[in-house]
C-alpha cells in the first residue's frame, strides 16, 4: 500500500509553518481541557448559589460571627483588565514581528509581562484581603477557587510573559515567530478565563 | 444487496450459510429469551408491590425484546466460525470476495436499531410516568425516612411522633417516603418492592409504593457509607390495616410514656 | 515555587560541569529528589503549621500536611527525571539542540533509556506496557482479596474498614490500568508507525505523560498505609471528606493522572491530525488510530472536570471550605454531577480503543476488507458525542432532578445504535472470512459475546423504573464488568498478542495465549453471571458480608475469580517467557497492510529512513471476484 518517498527525509529541518502549526494545535488542545475546568468552575458556582443548601450560600450573622458579606465584583475585572493590557501589548508586540520590527516585539513583550506580574500581585493582594475566611461559606469557598484558579493561570502567565520576552530580547524570533503566534492564544485565553471569573462573582 | 450476490446470480437467500443463520437464529431467539427471562426473574423473587411487578414485566419485555438481536448476532457468529477455519503459523489463502459495504445491511441494522431503541424508551417512559404519579397520590401517609451511620429511622408523620428502627406499613395503603440523611449519602432501597431513593445530606427527597403483600422485607443501604455499610440493613413489616393501628397505638403509648 | 525558581540557575551551573545535567537525570534523581523533598515538606509542615483551632472539622492540619507532602514528592519527582528543563531552557532562551534532544530519544543508550526521560515513542509505549502490567497484577491481587473474602458469607476475615478500603483501591487502579491499556502501550508504540510518522508530535510531552503515571503511582500506594481510600472508586463526598487521610492519596493520584491523561491526549490527537503520512487521508487511516484518538480526545474535556471534583475535596479536608460539606451551603450532587460529567466519557475512553483495535484485526484474521469502515466510523463518533450528554443516568435515584431522567434516559438509550454499528463491523467482518483460528480472532468473537451481555444489561440499567431496583446492586457491578472487562480487557489482551511480535521482536507463545484465552473467557463468565445472579437478588455492592440467600451465586463468583487468576498468571508467565525466549518475529508474521508492519525488528529509532506515501486503504484483502 505505501511507495517510498524522498521528501522529508530529515525530520529535523521540518518547515517552520509545519512545526507551527503543530505545535498550535497541541496549544489548543490543551486549552481545550483548561476550558473545560473553567468552565466546570463556572458550573460549581452558580449549581451552589442556586441550591443555596441551609442558607450557607452567604450564612447569616449568628452569635459567633457577623454575617459574611459577598465581596464587590470590581477587584476580579480589575485583574481582568489588567489581563487585557497584556493581551493588548502582547498583540502590539506580535504585529510588531510580523513586521519585522523586532524593537516594537520586544517592547510589547516586556510590557505584557510587566502586566502579568502587576495582574498576579494585584491578585494576590485580592486574596489576602478577602473579609471572610474559607469556612465562612459556600460563596467563600467558591471565591477562593475562581481567584485561585486565576491566580494559577497567571503565575503561568509570568512563565510564559517572562519567557516569550527573553526570547525576543535573545533575537531568537528573528527567523520565525511562531511562538509568538501561540503567546497569543495563551494571552486571549488569560483574559477570558479571568473575564469567566469576573462574570461568575458579579452575581452573588 | 447487490453487494452479496455471487457471479452465480443465485439470490442470496438461498445460500447455504443464509439459510444455516437464518435457521440458527430461529432456533436461538426463544432459547436466549425463555433463559434470559427466566434465569434473571427467578433470581429477583416474588414481588411486594405493583412498582416491583412492573419492573419484571419490564425486564422480561426488554429481554425478549433483544432476544432476537442477541440471537442474530449468535447466529452470524457462529455460522462464520463454522466456516473456513485455517489453523496454523503462516496466514490462510485470501478469503475469496472483497465484500466492504453494504449499504442495505447497513441501513436495515440502523433503523431496526433504532426502533427497538424507541421501543425501550416508550416501555420506561411509560413505566416511569406511572411512578412518578403515585408520589403526588394525596391519600397517601407519609414517612419520614433518616439514614445514618448506620441505622434507619423511620418518622410516622401522621402519628404524634412515632420512631421506629423497622419499618411498619399498613398493606394497600400508599406510602411516600420523605427521605433523607444526616451524615453522609445512604440509599435507602426496599429490595422486594422495587423502590430506591438516596438519602442526601441537606436533601430531603421522595419516592413511592403501595406494598400489596402482608410479610416481612428487606431494607438495605445501597450506596457505600462508610465502615458498616454491609451492615445497614433492616426489615420492612407489611401488616393488614386492623394489625398497623394496633401497632401503632402500643408504640405511641410507650413513646407517650417515655 | 521558590524551588522551581532555582532550577535553572542550577542547571546552567552543572551545565558547565563535565557531564551535562540532561544526562544525569534518571529514575534514580527522581526517586531521591522526590522522597527528599516529600520528607523535608513533611518535617517542616509539621514544626511550623499552627495546630487547627477548636472549631475545625477532624484531620484539617493533618490533611494539610499530607496534601503539602504528596505534592513536594510530585514536584520533587518531576523535577529529578528531568520534565522542568525543556520549559526552562524555554525561559532562557537556549532550546535543546539536536545531539540533546538525540540523546533524549535514547540513543545509543540501551537498557537505560527506559530509565530515563526519554522521548521515543517506542521507548514511552514499552513503559507504558510494563506500567499497565504491574498495575494490573496489583489491581488483580486486589480483586482476588476481595472474592476470597466474599466466599462465603460470614466468612469477612478481613476487617470491614480493610476491606472497604481494598475495594476502593482495586476500583480506582483497575479504572487507571484500563484507560491506560490500549492508548498507553500500543497507542504509543504502534500508533506513530501506523501513521507514518517518525515520532509522536511532541515526544517531550509524551515521556511527560508517561513519567506524570510513575509519580501519581506511590500516592495510592501511601494511601493504603493511612486509612485507605474507603470509599469505593467513586470517592463521593461528603463520604470522602470524612474518610482518613488515605483520602489525600487517593486526591493526588487522580489530579496527577488526569495531567498525565490530558497532555497524552493533547499529543496524540495533534500527531494523528498533523502528521499522518503523505497520501493517508482520513479514508485511508486505519480503524485503530479513529479508537485511539476519540479516547484521548473525549478524556480531553473530560478528565479537567474529574481533576477539580478532587481539588475541591481536597480544599474541603485540608482548608474546611464548603463544596460538599452540606453544614455550610455545599452540595453532595455537586460532586456526583462532576465526578459523572467525567465518568461517563471515561467507560468509552476505556471501550472504544479496545473495539477499535479488534476492527483493525479483523481483517487480518478473516483475510477479506473491513466491512463498512463508514459505520465504524459514524459508531466511534456517536458513542463519543453521546457519551458526555449521559452522566445523570448514574444518578437516577440521588433525587438531584428527577424530570431530568427522562432526557437522560433518552440519550443514554440512543448510545445503543452507534453501539449496534460497532457490532455490525465486526460481525459483517466476520461473515464470509477465512478465519485463521488465533487468539486475536476468538477475542473477537468473546468481545461480542461479553460485549453483548454487557450491553443489553446496560438497557435494564438505562431504564429509570429497573434502575430504582438495580441501582447500587451486584447487578450494576457484574454489568460494567462485563463492558470494561469483558469487552474492554478482551481487545488489550489480543492487542497484546498482536502486536507483542513488533514491540519485543518475539512471537507470543501460542499454546500460552490459547490457554490462557480460555481460562480468563470461562472464568470470567462465570464469576459475573453468578454476580448477576445475586444482583438481581437483592445483594447491594460494596458489602464485606451478605445474607445467607446470596451464598450459593457468591461462592460461584468466587470460582470464576480463581479461574481468571489462573488465566492471568498464564498470560503472564507467557509475556514473561515469549519476551525473553520466544520464538524471533519476521517483520510481519500476520501478513497484516498496516505500517507497523512494514519496518524492521527491532524498530530503528526514527522509525522510517525515507517516509512512506500511502495509495489506498490498509484493508485490500480478499481475492477480487470476477
Amino acid at each position: 500500500m505505501s511507495v517510498e518517498t524522498h521528501a522529508h527525509s530529515n525530520p529535523h529541518h521540518e518547515h517552520p509553518d509545519v512545526v507551527g502549526s503543530r505545535n498550535r494545535l497541541g496549544v489548543i488542545l490543551i486549552l481545550v481541557a483548561d476550558i473545560a475546568m473553567a468552565l466546570s468552575v463556572l458550573f460549581v458556582y452558580f449549581y451552589l448559589r442556586q441550591q443555596n443548601v441551609n442558607n450557607m450560600w452567604l450564612p447569616a450573622a449568628t452569635s459567633d460571627n457577623p454575617a459574611v458579606v459577598a465581596l464587590s465584583p470590581k477587584g476580579t475585572w480589575y485583574v481582568t483588565g489588567l489581563a487585557a493590557l497584556g493581551l493588548l501589548t502582547h498583540f502590539y508586540g506580535l504585529k510588531g514581528v510580523r513586521a519585522k520590527n523586532q524593537t516594537q516585539l520586544v517592547l510589547g513583550g516586556g510590557l505584557a509581562a510587566l502586566f502579568s506580574i502587576g495582574a498576579l500581585i494585584y491578585q494576590f493582594i485580592q486574596i489576602s484581603g478577602a473579609p471572610f475566611t474559607t469556612t465562612s461559606g459556600a460563596y467563600a469557598s467558591c471565591y477562593f477557587l475562581i481567584a485561585g484558579l486565576n491566580t494559577l493561570h497567571l503565575v503561568l502567565t509570568v512563565f510564559i510573559a517572562i519567557g516569550n520576552w527573553n526570547r525576543s530580547r535573545l533575537g531568537i524570533y528573528k527567523a520565525d515567530h511562531w511562538h509568538v503566534d501561540i503567546v497569543n492564544v495563551w494571552w486571549v485565553w488569560m483574559t477570558v478565563s479571568s473575564l469567566l471569573g469576573a462574570f461568575a462573582l458579579s452575581f452573588s | 444487496m447487490t453487494n452479496l450476490q455471487t457471479p452465480q446470480t443465485t439470490k442470496w437467500w438461498k445460500k447455504s450459510d443464509v439459510k444455516k443463520t437464518f435457521l440458527l437464529w430461529l432456533i436461538l431467539t426463544p432459547i436466549i429469551g425463555y433463559v434470559g427471562t427466566t434465569v434473571q426473574l427467578r433470581s429477583i423473587g416474588a414481588p411486594a408491590s405493583e412498582v416491583m411487578a412492573s419492573v419484571k414485566t419490564l425486564m422480561g419485555v426488554f429481554t425478549w425484546a433483544a432476544s432476537p438481536v442477541a440471537a442474530l448476532v449468535a447466529a452470524l457468529a457462529l455460522t462464520s466460525l463454522s466456516g473456513k477455519r485455517h489453523y496454523g503459523d503462516n496466514p490462510p489463502a485470501e478469503a475469496d470476495h472483497q465484500i466492504s459495504n453494504s449499504p442495505r445491511v447497513a441501513s436495515t441494522w440502523v433503523v431496526v436499531s433504532t426502533l427497538l431503541c424507541l421501543f425501550a424508551l416508550i416501555t420506561g417512559l411509560v413505566v416511569l410516568q406511572k411512578d412518578n404519579e403515585s408520589i403526588l397520590d394525596a391519600t397517601a401517609m407519609n414517612v419520614n425516612v433518616t439514614g445514618q451511620q448506620w441505622v434507619w429511622n423511620f418518622d410516622y408523620v401522621e402519628s404524634n411522633g412515632v420512631r421506629s428502627a423497622d419499618l411498619y406499613l399498613p398493606v394497600d395503603k400508599p406510602v411516600v417516603f420523605h427521605v433523607t440523611s444526616v451524615d453522609v449519602k445512604h440509599s435507602f432501597w426496599i429490595v422486594q418492592m422495587g423502590i430506591k431513593m438516596d438519602a442526601n445530606p441537606g436533601y430531603v427527597t421522595e419516592t413511592a409504593v403501595t406494598p400489596n403483600k402482608i410479610g416481612v422485607f428487606d431494607i438495605r443501604c445501597a450506596e457505600l457509607c462508610g465502615l458498616l455499610h454491609a451492615y445497614m440493613q433492616t426489615k420492612v413489616h407489611v401488616l393488614s390495616q386492623a394489625d398497623y393501628d394496633a401497632w401503632l397505638t402500643a408504640k405511641s403509648t410507650i413513646e407517650g410514656a417515655a | 515555587m521558590t524551588t522551581v525558581m532555582d532550577r535553572p540557575a542550577a542547571s546552567a551551573g552543572h551545565t558547565a560541569s563535565r557531564k551535562p545535567l540532561i544526562e544525569r537525570l534518571n529514575i534514580v534523581t527522581a526517586l531521591v529528589l522526590g522522597a527528599v523533598s516529600s520528607v523535608v515538606v513533611w518535617q517542616l509542615a509539621l514544626k511550623l503549621l499552627p495546630q487547627d483551632a477548636d472549631t475545625a472539622f477532624f484531620f484539617n492540619r493533618e490533611d494539610k500536611i499530607m496534601l503539602l507532602a504528596l505534592i513536594a514528592w510530585f514536584v520533587g519527582f518531576m523535577t529529578g527525571i528531568g520534565a522542568l528543563i525543556g520549559p526552562f531552557r524555554w525561559l532562557m532562551g537556549k532550546d535543546l539542540n539536536h545531539d540533546e534532544n538525540m540523546f533524549l530519544a535514547g540513543k545509543e543508550q540501551g537498557v537505560k533509556r527506559y530509565f530515563r526521560y526519554t522521548t521515543d515513542h517506542k521507548v514511552v509505549g514499552i513503559q507504558y506496557l510494563v506500567i499497565t502490567i504491574i498495575i494490573f497484577l496489583v489491581g488483580g491481587i486486589l480483586a482476588m482479596l476481595i472474592r476470597t473474602n466474599l466466599g462465603h458469607a460470614q466468612g469477612g476475615w478481613i476487617e470491614p474498614q480493610t476491606y472497604n478500603a481494598i475495594v476502593g483501591w482495586h476500583g480506582i487502579i483497575m479504572i487507571v490500568a484500563t484507560i491506560i491499556m490500549v492508548t498507553g502501550p500500543f497507542g504509543n508504540f504502534i500508533m506513530p508507525i501506523m501513521i507514518g510518522a517518525r515520532d509522536m508530535a511532541f515526544p517531550r510531552l509524551n515521556a511527560l505523560s508517561f513519567w506524570l503515571i510513575v509519580a501519581a503511582v506511590p500516592p495510592v500506594f501511601i494511601s493504603f498505609f493511612t486509612g485507605g481510600i474507603t470509599t469505593g472508586w467513586s470517592a463521593y463526598n461528603p463520604l470522602a471528606s470524612q474518610s482518613a487521610l488515605g483520602m489525600n492519596g487517593y486526591i493526588a493520584f487522580i489530579c496527577i493522572f488526569a495531567i498525565s491523561t490530558m497532555v497524552a491526549g493533547a499529543n496524540i490527537t495533534t500527531t494523528v491530525v498533523k502528521m499522518r503520512a503523505k497520501g493517508m487521508t482520513w479514508n485511508r487511516t486505519p480503524i485503530f488510530i479513529y479508537g485511539v484518538v476519540a479516547s484521548v480526545a473525549l478524556a480531553l474535556p473530560a478528565f479537567p472536570v474529574f481533576f477539580l471534583s478532587q481539588i475541591m475535596s481536597g480544599l474541603d479536608r485540608a482548608f474546611a471550605t464548603s463544596f460538599y460539606n452540606v453544614a455550610g451551603g455545599g452540595s453532595g450532587w455537586l460532586y456526583e454531577n462532576l465526578f459523572w460529567i467525567m465518568g461517563h466519557p471515561e467507560v468509552y475512553v476505556i471501550l472504544i480503543p479496545s473495539v477499535a483495535a479488534l476492527m483493525e484485526m479483523a481483517p487480518v484474521f478473516t483475510r477479506r476488507p473491513l466491512f463498512s469502515f463508514n459505520l465504524a466510523i459514524m459508531g466511534i463518533a456517536g458513542i463519543s458525542g453521546l457519551s458526555v450528554l449521559v452522566w445523570a443516568h448514574h444518578m437516577y435515584i440521588s433525587g438531584w432532578a428527577p424530570l431530568l431522567n427522562a432526557p437522560f434516559m433518552l440519550t443514554t438509550e440512543l448510545i445503543s445504535i452507534p453501539t449496534g454499528m460497532l457490532f455490525l463491523v465486526l460481525i459483517g467482518t466476520l461473515w464470509r472470512g477465512r478465519l485463521w483460528m488465533t487468539m486475536p480472532l476468538m477475542s473477537i468473537f468473546a468481545l461480542l459475546w461479553n460485549f453483548m451481555i454487557g450491553g443489553i444489561t446496560g438497557i435494564y440499567l438505562s431504564d429509570v423504573p429497573a434502575d430504582a431496583f438495580l441501582h447500587g446492586s451486584m447487578y450494576v457491578t457484574a454489568h460494567f464488568h462485563y463492558t470494561l472487562m469483558g469487552a474492554g480487557l478482551t481487545g488489550a489482551l489480543a492487542s497484546l498478542v498482536y502486536w507483542f511480535p513488533k514491540m519485543t521482536g518475539r512471537m507470543f507463545d501460542k499454546t500460552l495465549s490459547w490457554v490462557s484465552f480460555w481460562l480468563v473467557q470461562i472464568g470470567f463468565n462465570v464469576a459475573f453471571m453468578g454476580m448477576f445472579m445475586v444482583g438481581l437478588a437483592g445483594q447491594p455492592r460494596r458489602v464485606e458480608s451478605y445474607a445467607e440467600i446470596f451464598n450459593k451465586g457468591n461462592l460461584v463468583t468466587t470460582i470464576g475469580a480463581y479461574t481468571i487468576m489462573a488465566g492471568m498468571l498464564v498470560l503472564l508467565h507467557g509475556v514473561i517467557s515469549s519476551w525473553r525466549s520466544g520464538v524471533k518475529a519476521p517483520m510481519n508474521p500476520w501478513q497484516a497492510k498496516t505500517l507497523e508492519w512494514t519496518v524492521a525488528n527491532p524498530v530503528p529509532l526514527e522509525n522510517f529512513e525515507t517516509l512512506p506515501v500511502i495509495t489506498s486503504d490498509p484493508y485490500g484483502y480478499g481475492k477480487a471476484q470476477s
